[in-house]
């Protein structure tokens, strides 16, 4: 299969104070990323997925260690690379952006050099070459007057500018993959439409793949070619975006897009899905959905549903998967 | 830039003025006549009376306040009582021995504080870790009095453990003195690094595939540092303005020295004097704490 990223079986846990078990963030997560294509990693917030992206890059804190999986890239597994062989891919072959673009540059240092460091680290090119390129880099992302700017401190920008400061930042070495974890969570909603259309044209000059983490639907719709619906640590479904939108088959992707906000809903109460995710240490013995899923049946609790395919490559870890047209499929894309 | 510090020096003088005002006030009030302390009471009545009025002694509170104002704005600290030498004198020529030490004792502790401080955070819970910030809070922790003498006592056969004579008599004392210094700028060098540790940036210098010494040195070190350099600057005036314990231990005649001497022999004038540079070096040491911390700090401009 032509990917350029195959995560197997991941296993991420985490110690914590006070307690001798370690919490299970991510338990036996697959995920393929196809070359050239973006995919969506939805969930909730507290189901694993950036601890997924945090794995696969080894970025863990300190108290957060990868069990057991793989995760291919190039050949390589990039779960079983030492420090010093990651560190060549991170930021050059792979690189992430963050939510939070308020925190993510160092306060102290100016911009252009944030940039410029990957681009000598990686580029092995001398400083003047690493600014004219950072330069150019930040003129692509839309940062006004980007000779001048080079030299602006992140408190000087807006949380808009910080951000396509940061996505220059990660696709100036032309990454084969790019992580976005929540691009846009932090930004309004003006700012990221604009940023998640620079993100597709990047993604289009470059053909840079995308796995692109959010918990917004909206977000998957526009700019996705397929997606992972994540729960509590595993995936749920996986489907490429049409496939999804017609007809999601778990009652928890369902719940997801209930929760969408619409226009032909104006007025109305917006849905929620009830409970919230389990506790890492008390996970419920049968599907994990279904002390929140309104069709759960006794078997659910018992029995522990796998990861079946409904036809199509639409993956779905449901005991009865939904096969109803959901009520609002004229608002989809 | 050069507007804001004329500004800060401007706003130094209703400090200065206060803080005359308060030590004039508190001298007034405290018990015991400076006339029979210096003359050992053995003076007959009209002979007390004389010098009293030639002391200004008998004048009203504020009166006296304003002759030492005028005379301190030209520079006059009056004469030492018990010395017969003006105050700005025996200033000068106690504060080079001062800032010797001051020197020795600030750069000691930086050499010291600053990478235990780092290493303490990068082996983070290891023994290393704990053994150096063991010694660090002892250092903070035992009174300066106590270290002096033990370590007087532990070395007393292989260096001077008084006078100024030599070098080597600057030895124990920058220890004494630079021991807790150190101590404080480890722990703190130590805490701001872990706390800087867990910012998004670093995640961000980690996730373009930085090593981590650059992730570290190039990142963590200097947003760490920001606040330790305050400390850093406010402990050297602390240093500057006389190690008031350390200075009488080791017999060194500086500004501490001085102060001790002035409160001994009920010396108002010298006392007063020690007392307002003092103020002056610590208000000078504020400020260039405002200043370094502009000049690191990109996100604070002082205009």
């Amino acid at each position: 299969m032509n990917s350029i990223l195959e995560i197997r079986g991941l296993v991420t846990s985490f110690a914590t104070d006070g307690r001798k078990d370690r919490a299970v963030a991510v338990n036996g997560v697959d995920i393929d990323i196809p070359r050239g294509a973006i995919v969506g990693l939805v969930g909730e917030s507290g189901c694993g997925k950036s601890v997924t992206a945090l794995s696969t890059l080894g970025l863990l804190p300190e108290n957060g260690r990868v069990d057991a999986g793989s995760a291919m890239f190039g050949g390589q597994d990039l779960l079983k690379l030492k420090d010093h062989e990651l560190r060549r891919i991170r930021g050059n072959r792979i690189s992430m952006i963050f939510q939070e673009p308020m925190t993510s540059l160092n306060p102290i240092m100016t911009i252009g050099r944030q940039v410029s460091e990957s681009i000598m680290l990686h580029g092995g090119v001398d400083k003047a070459t690493a600014r004219a390129r950072a330069i150019e880099m930040l003129e692509k992302v839309g940062i006004p007057e980007a000779k001048r700017r080079y030299d602006s401190y992140p408190h000087e920008l807006s949380g808009g500018l910080r951000q396509r400061v940061l996505i220059g930042m990660a696709m100036v070495m032309q990454p084969d993959l790019l992580i976005a974890d929540e691009p846009t969570t932090a930004l309004d909603v003006s700012i990221e439409a604009q940023i998640l259309r620079l993100m597709r044209d990047l993604q289009r000059e470059s053909g840079t793949s995308i796995l692109l983490i959010t918990h917004n639907l909206g977000v998957v719709a526009e700019l996705c070619d397929s997606v992972c619906v994540m729960y509590a640590g595993e995936v749920v479904e996986r489907a490429d975006v049409f496939t999804l939108f017609r007809g999601c088959a778990h009652p928890y992707t369902r719940g997801l897009m209930a929760a969408l906000p619409r226009m032909a809903m104006k007025g109305q109460r917006l849905y929620n899905i009830p409970g919230s995710v389990p506790n890492l240490w008390s996970m419920p013995a049968g599907c994990r959905f279904s002390p929140r899923c309104e069709f759960a049946k006794e078997s659910c609790r018992q029995e522990k549903p796998a990861l079946a395919d409904l036809g199509d490559g639409h993956l779905c870890r449901c005991l009865f998967p939904l096969d109803d047209v959901p009520q609002h499929e004229g608002d989809n894309p | 830039m050069a507007k804001y510090i004329a500004k800060r020096i401007l706003s130094t003088i209703p400090v200065l003025l206060g803080i005359i005002l308060l030590i004039f006030f508190m001298l007034n009030v405290i018990p015991g006549d400076p006339v029979t302390v210096m003359m050992k009471e053995h003076l007959k009545e009209d002979v007390i009376e004389n010098l009293r009025q030639s002391m200004h002694l008998d004048d009203p509170f504020f009166v006296r306040y304003f002759h030492y104002v005028s005379g301190a704005v030209r520079g006059d600290l009056g004469m030492s009582w018990k010395l017969h030498r003006p105050v700005t004198s025996l200033i000068a020529d106690a504060f080079p021995y001062t800032l010797r030490l001051a020197v020795c004792a600030a750069l000691f502790s930086w050499i010291i504080g600053i990478p235990v401080g780092i290493i303490s955070a990068i082996k983070k819970g290891t023994l290393l870790d704990h053994v150096s910030m063991g010694v660090s809070l002892f250092g903070v922790s035992m009174p300066v009095f106590w270290i002096a003498l033990i370590l007087q006592n532990a070395f007393m056969r292989v260096l001077p453990v008084s006078g100024v004579d030599s070098w080597k008599c600057y030895i124990l004392p920058t220890i004494v003195l630079g021991w807790s210094t150190a101590g404080r700028i480890a722990r703190l060098t130590r805490s701001n690094l872990l706390e800087v540790m867990r910012n998004d940036y670093i995640r961000t210098a980690r996730s373009k595939g930085l090593s981590p010494a650059a992730v570290i040195f190039r990142h963590a070190l200097k947003n760490a540092l920001i606040p330790v350099i305050t400390v850093m600057a406010l402990q050297v005036s602390s240093l500057l303005s006389g190690a008031v314990i350390t200075e009488t231990v080791f017999s060194i005649p500086g500004i501490g020295s001085l102060a001790v001497t002035a409160i001994n022999n009920r010396d108002m004038p010298l006392l007063q004097g020690t007392v307002i540079f003092t103020a002056l070096i610590i208000i000078a040491g504020n400020l260039a704490a405002d200043l370094l911390y502009t000049a690191i700090d990109p996100r604070i401009r002082v205009d």
